[in-house]
């Protein structure tokens, strides 16, 4: 049989640069000789909706994750993280950033919360993503970048399908003119952030 | 554009554009709709490039009408629509199935099952045997991208057009795909009209005949077209046998490589669901025993080969719908199950996920909501407050589809019905006419367009007492801003003559209200009028001009104009009049925090928080560059 196909979830709300991410992880995977799908899962075209892109790395067609299949979650936003957790594993590794947007006019958890019951349930790691992507790297959009750089230094198995030099190359395939440079940096920024634990 | 040989990462409905670029695709008109915008978008981005002519027509009837005129004169068309816009187009499929078309007319038909940004949830492939015209539908988008090609290669064969099912998951999945063939050098955009009354007059004397002739091709169709790519049978001769339609191939293929099965069914895979090829189908009756159909919505596949299986008296136990759900889309999750309750075992599925998480607060449902100034939220706001003071109490809002729909939900509650483009106006008209209460129809600008003018005109005509509100965001938003009679822009960004909706509205005899709801004040006053006049006994209309905060906000950045944000200052009591009022996503309450707190990389400016406070504690706190205001208008 074939390669196992490895998933993805990207989890966050509309307008935070989700579909650059998957877009981002294809074009790495087109860099690697991987075929992927790549599903765009979101309603109407508002921003603050809530958003997920299902990426399958390796061969099939089949687009949409099964709940429990997902290898690694990549979590924008804490809320929208929770709300998808069903679609990991024990075994999966979720990637979280601390930022939390709560739907307006709503009763929410805490971040803390969150952190406390996902970590009971998989493999997390939070990382501040949107804050070093608007303080050190002066642009709030880069925090998804962040959290791939990040991911790819936390999961062996993933550089098994993409590896950094793709992604680096996935972002030159992608972005234009300035976006090119910040979000290399950026990328790098996550990459050396999640190398510093020492997970392999 | 790129070269053959090239591989891009291409959403569906873009491999479906490249391919139809590559067949010579000359023409191509659509009116937007979710998920079968970007195959037109991605037309109109290279049009010029091209040479080809690309536009957002106002609805689907015309787009389709402008199509078909394009193949009957010569030109390869294409014309693509969200399922129920196929609803709008219908009369004129049906027509054009019967004088057929000369060169290749694609019409692509986005399904939407499970309802991510539709009404319904029909499935179109109903309409192939209604209109008796082929549907192809790919399983994946490097499938489609090869389909369409082939697509054009029928529709010129039996010049008929021919219908491209793809769903939205097909529509909005990137795959890798790599370029066949160059851009063509050269691609036809003229062509010529040679008249022939028997076949364009449809009157009943030339279409009795027609429609025999149409029926001698749908015929030929079943019987030769069982062959690849429209059908393939993997591992024939097994007594079990799995036919999987569309996208479905795709989960049950993985589902098969997952159970490790795969050699122990035969395998038929559908790309041609109607008309069901004959042939093929009874091949595979002489030995499959026992039949699984897995198609996504309705059993369109599954009714017509139960056909074949009666005309055959073939002994052979046929199950679809049995074992795979007819509402929403299907999934490899999904599949997997049905397989396996089709082989009498437990429906489990063998991944596990972890429990949802359990918390005190819940994780609250984010539903779409208006953004952080978005002029919809003015225009309600004006609106109910201008009816209290007015003295408007019983308030019937019949809406329509839009962002404005939106407007359903707290705090505005401005939207009491929503069916289908257009329908706030017509319904309005007949409640109007039935109930007691104020009834106003609310409807989009680029709905107005595409189906607001007949009805409106029969407010008049039948002396309905309806009022009517437009809110025009000078684009439509909801299917990404595309521009529509009003902005004076083309699909391809060109000029275009500017045409203004209270113009028509003021023609039929509506006394016509024009307000800017960023002046909040103001435009209060004026919609008081409005209501006052209204009840005098006047045909009344609002006209409600601001645009949409998305597009604001693009072009300040683009031309480097900064946006005033605004801030909330010591002066907050903490009465939650600016949450409570408006729902904007830009004001947040943080936990443990009596006070709401504005985000400012999320505020557009709109001010309108600032008017509603009664304690004056929101404030400007960066002030705009020069010329934001003109920004919006
Ligand atoms: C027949 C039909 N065609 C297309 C659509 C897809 N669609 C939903 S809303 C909409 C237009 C909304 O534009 P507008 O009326 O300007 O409102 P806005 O979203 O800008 O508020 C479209 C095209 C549909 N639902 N039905």
């Amino acid at each position: 049989m074939a390669l196992k196909r490895f998933n993805i979830l990207i989890a966050g709300v509309g307008g935070q640069g989700l579909l650059t991410l998957g877009e981002l992880i294809g074009n790495a995977a087109i860099e690697s000789g991987v075929d992927v799908t790549v599903a765009e899962v979101h309603g109407l075209s508002q921003r603050g909706g809530s958003v997920v892109v299902h990426v399958r790395l390796g061969p099939g067609s089949s687009p949409v994750i099964p709940k429990g299949a997902a290898d690694l979650i990549i979590g924008l936003e804490a809320i929208e993280t929770a709300r998808y957790i069903d679609y990991a594993s024990r075994e999966s590794l979720v990637v979280m950033d601390s930022f939390i947007w709560p739907p307006p006019l709503s009763k929410h958890p805490s971040l803390k919360q969150i952190v406390g019951e996902l970590s009971g349930r998989v493999k997390l790691f939070v990382i501040d993503a949107s804050r070093i992507a608007r303080e050190e790297l002066k642009a709030a959009v880069a925090a998804n970048v962040v959290l791939l750089g990040y991911s790819l230094a936390l999961s062996k198995e993933f550089r098994n399908y993409v590896d950094l030099e793709a992604a680096v190359k996935a972002v030159r395939r992608v972005f234009r003119g300035k976006a090119v440079e910040v979000n290399e940096k950026a990328l790098i920024r996550g990459y050396s952030e999640g190398g510093s634990l020492g997970v392999k | 554009m790129l070269e053959r040989g090239s591989v891009a990462l291409l959403l569906g409905n873009e491999a479906i554009a490249r391919a139809a670029i590559e067949a010579g695709v000359g023409f191509a008109a659509a009116y937007p709709g979710t998920p079968s915008t970007e195959v037109v978008e991605s037309l109109a981005e290279v049009a010029k490039e091209i040479g080809m002519h690309v536009e957002w027509s106002t609805n689907e009837k015309v787009s389709f009408e402008a199509a078909y005129a394009a193949s009957i004169a010569g030109v390869r068309a294409l014309v693509a629509m969200k399922h129920v816009g196929l609803n709008v187009a219908s009369d004129i499929l049906m027509s054009s199935a019967y004088t057929g078309v000369n060169s290749g007319l694609l019409v692509v038909s986005a399904d939407d099952p499970s309802q991510h940004s539709s009404q319904n949830e029909q499935d179109n492939r109903w309409y192939g045997l209604l209109s008796h015209l082929p549907v192809v539908e790919p399983w994946c988008p490097r499938n489609a991208y090869r389909l369409t090609k082939v697509s054009y290669e029928i529709s010129e064969k039996y010049r008929l057009p021919v219908i491209l099912r793809t769903t939205t998951r097909l529509s909005h999945t990137r795959q890798p795909i790599v370029y066949e063939a160059d851009v063509p050098r050269e691609v036809r955009t003229r062509g010529s009209f040679k008249k022939d009354v028997e076949r364009y007059v449809l009157v009943p004397a030339h279409s009795r005949k027609l429609k025999e002739a149409l029926m001698k091709k749908w015929e030929e169709i079943r019987e030769d077209l069982g062959v690849e790519p429209f059908i393939s049978i993997e591992n024939p001769g097994l007594r079990r046998a799995i036919v999987a339609s569309g996208i479905s191939y795709a989960h049950v293929d993985e589902a098969l490589n997952l159970m490790n099965m795969r050699n122990d069914f035969t395998v038929v895979r559908v790309s041609m669901p109607v008309p069901l090829p004959v042939k093929p189908m009874k091949e595979l009756l002489s030995y499959a025993k026992s039949i699984l159909v897995v198609e996504e919505l309705d059993p369109v596949v599954e009714l017509q080969l139960s056909k074949i299986v009666v005309e055959e008296s073939a002994s052979v136990e046929l199950y679809g719908k049995d074992y795979v759900p007819a509402n929403y889309e299907l999934s490899l999750e999904i599949v997997y199950k049905s397989i396996k309750a089709f082989l009498g075992e437990e429906p489990s599925a063998p991944w596990s996920g972890v429990e949802p998480v359990k918390l005190e607060p819940q994780v609250p449902p984010r539903p779409p909501t208006l953004c952080p100034g978005c002029p919809h939220r003015n225009t309600f706001y004006v609106a109910k407050v201008a009816a209290n003071k007015a003295g408007v109490r019983d308030l019937i809002y019949t809406g329509d589809i839009g962002c404005y729909t939106l407007g359903y939900l707290p705090p505005f509650r401005v939207q009491d019905t929503s069916l289908e483009m257009g329908g706030s106006i017509g319904v309005a008209h007949g409640l109007s006419l039935v109930v007691e209460d104020t009834v106003i129809a609310v409807i989009g600008d680029s709905t107005f367009y595409h189906a607001g003018l007949p009805p409106s005109i029969n407010v008049v005509y039948n002396g309905g007492r309806a009022l009517i509100l437009v809110l025009d965001n000078l684009c439509t938003a909801m299917t990404g801003h595309q521009p529509h009679p009003g902005t004076g822009l083309t699909a391809t960004g060109e000029k275009a003559e500017r045409m203004f909706i209270e113009d028509f509205l003021k023609s039929m005899g509506f006394k016509t209200y024009v307000i800017d709801p960023m002046n909040v004040g103001e435009s209060i006053g004026e919609f008081v009028k409005a209501y006052r006049e209204h009840l005098s006994g006047k045909h009344v209309a609002v006209v409600s001009r601001m645009k949409c905060a998305l597009e604001v906000l693009r072009a300040a950045r683009a031309r480097g104009i900064a946006l005033p944000k605004y801030a909330i200052t010591d002066a907050c009591t903490g009465c939650m009049a600016c949450v409570n009022l408006l729902g904007c996503p830009a004001i947040v309450v943080e936990e443990g925090s009596r006070k709401p707190r504005i985000l400012e990389e999320a505020c557009a400016g709109c001010g309108l928080c600032a008017y509603v406070c009664p304690y004056d504690a929101i404030v400007v706190s960066r002030e705009g560059g020069a010329g934001w205001r003109e920004l919006w208008h």
